[in-house]
């Protein structure tokens, strides 16, 4: 099959995915809505004294982010578990790795609507001034949420079909993320300061490094995990 | 102070042992357990040999 | 794609049994080892013996790390070969490496509280062993809750080649973490006098490691064994 026969299959999975998410009463107001609570619930536990929250902030909006990600990833292969569709999309003709290329997409977009959510309302809760290199800390948490929708995507993908889901998928993927929880967190602080140290490039570096590793590794791994 | 550490180093040492030997009395009960399991069914299903 | 089909004979065939001699020899140079470095290991100006403890904690860490090891080899094999007895061996090395973590650990929480005040704190080492703790448990977390043999296999191996990848990258963001901002006294660069010690206990752990794997798998291969068994005897029509 020809690389715009895969690349179609990709959108269409892709799309198939938000328009059931988006449209689903429950699906993206329910996740963005539980992120903001969250992040409102760690403002009441941290606060509520200005600095401490402003020092907390970048923490606060990563953990919202992760705890609603997991929802969103369990979610994204739901669908099919429901209705019974995960067979006959394997029975399709096609290469696998468009099924999991169509779902990052789809997780990939779900989720950066819903940190972009998240981040306006940790600037408003947590009183962050808007530093001069926003665009960086732009590009930091992008780098982030690929780590977390690459990861979390592959770990859906079998947590969502075993027992104990719920339990499964955080306990699987939040030790895995602790490279991306650093990174993002420590170089997002580092450029709402003044950066001193010069340390965002480094970890810039480190969360592009992993993104790369991971796509590829879960992109190899999804072959033998999504056979029935 | 080396009293102090006498009891930090004695219960490490313990914590190590209880830890090692444990985890060895659990895989000899499993495996006389799996033992006695395999020789019960090879000898239930000894009957039925090849078809 | 199915496993690597094997015999039913052989696949219900029993493994070999781990030899108790083995497993004696290994303790025995444990005990030996520990002893000898005991006895010669000289005090220290400010601690006092506490160093005695990296006897076991340095090692035991090294175990992590080595089972953790087996356990990325012997998924990538399954994920390449798909044979069971590959899927099963990563297991065991799982759950020994999983033991060692938590050793390494506890020993790490000992060592800590009369040497820094405190039982914990957020030192590269003991964050990372904490990670890699978590990565195994997560691992074995998968087994227990899914009940196909060969979809556990399949996924266990996925998991553990993708996490086994992954602990370099956390032991670096770890390390970064906390020497970026305050550049740390590392606590254990280890005088010469004690690294014979080191060693003897290393090498004599190793046994007790390798032991423990070949034993568990020992028993995973049984198990599945009697599995395989109980099926032939329910698809035999009885």
């Amino acid at each position: 099959m020809s690389w715009e026969d895969d690349w179609r299959r990709v959108r269409a999975i892709a799309k198939k995915d938000l328009t059931t998410e988006l449209r689903a009463k429950a699906g993206f107001n329910g996740v963005a809505s539980l992120a903001v609570t969250i992040l409102i619930l760690l403002g009441l536990a941290l606060g509520p004294d200005a600095d401490a929250l402003r020092n907390a902030a970048v923490g606060a909006v990563w953990l919202a982010t992760l705890f609603s990600g997991v929802l969103a990833f369990n979610r994204s292969f739901q669908v099919e578990l429901e209705s019974g569709a995960l067979e006959p999309l394997l029975l399709y003709p096609g290469p696998r790795w468009t099924i999991f290329a169509g779902k990052l997409l789809a997780n990939l977009i779900f989720v950066s609507l819903m940190v972009a959510i998240v981040t306006v309302a940790g600037i408003v809760l947590f009183g962050i001034a808007i530093p001069p290199r926003w665009p960086t800390i732009l590009l930091v948490i992008a780098l982030g949420v690929a780590g977390l929708v690459v990861l979390g995507t592959f770990y859906a993908s079998m947590a969502s079909r075993s027992r104990a889901r719920e339990v499964l998928l955080p306990l699987l993927l939040f030790p895995m993320l602790v490279p991306v929880l650093l990174a993002a967190t420590t170089a997002s602080k580092a450029l709402l300061g003044a950066d001193l140290m010069h340390e965002a490039g480094a970890w810039t570096r480190l969360l592009i490094g992993y993104d790369l590793v991971f796509l590829i590794a879960t992109f190899i791994a999804f072959e033998h995990v999504i056979e029935d | 102070m080396d009293e102090l550490n006498l009891r930090f180093i004695i219960a490490a040492y313990s914590v190590s042992w209880l830890v090692i030997l444990g985890y060895l009395m659990r895989l000899k009960r499993k495996g006389s357990q799996a033992r006695a399991d395999y020789d019960q069914i090879s000898k239930e299903t000894a009957g039925d040999g090849p078809r | 794609m199915p496993q690597t089909e094997l015999s039913r004979e052989s696949r219900a065939a029993a493994p070999p049994r781990t030899s108790a001699f083995f497993g004696f020899i290994a303790f025995a140079a444990l005990i030996a080892a520990q002893v000898f470095s005991i006895l010669t290991s000289p005090a220290e100006a400010d601690m006092g013996h506490l160093q005695k403890i990296m006897y076991v904690h340095v090692p035991a860490a090294w175990m992590a790390f080595i089972s953790f090891f087996v356990v990325l080899v012997f998924s990538v094999r399954y994920l390449w070969k798909k044979r069971e007895n590959d899927d099963l061996l990563a297991a065991s090395a799982a759950e020994v490496g999983a033991t060692f973590t938590g050793l390494t650990l506890m020993l790490g929480m000992i060592w800590g509280r009369p040497a820094w005040g405190v039982w914990w704190v957020w030192d590269a080492r003991l964050t990372s062993t904490l990670v890699l703790f978590l990565i195994f448990v997560g691992y074995l977390a998968l087994r227990a809750f899914v009940d196909d043999a060969e979809q556990r296999a399949r996924w266990s191996a996925a998991v553990g080649a993708i996490g086994a990848i992954n602990v370099p990258i956390v032991y670096m963001s770890v390390k970064w973490w906390r020497t970026l901002h305050q550049p740390q006294s590392s606590p254990s660069t280890l005088d010469p006098a004690y690294t014979m010690g080191l060693r003897l206990n290393a090498i004599a752990l190793l046994l007790v490691t390798i032991y423990f794997i070949r034993k568990r798998y020992e028993i995973a291969r049984l198990e599945r064994a009697v599995e395989h068994l109980a099926e032939a005897a329910a698809m035999g029509g009885k």
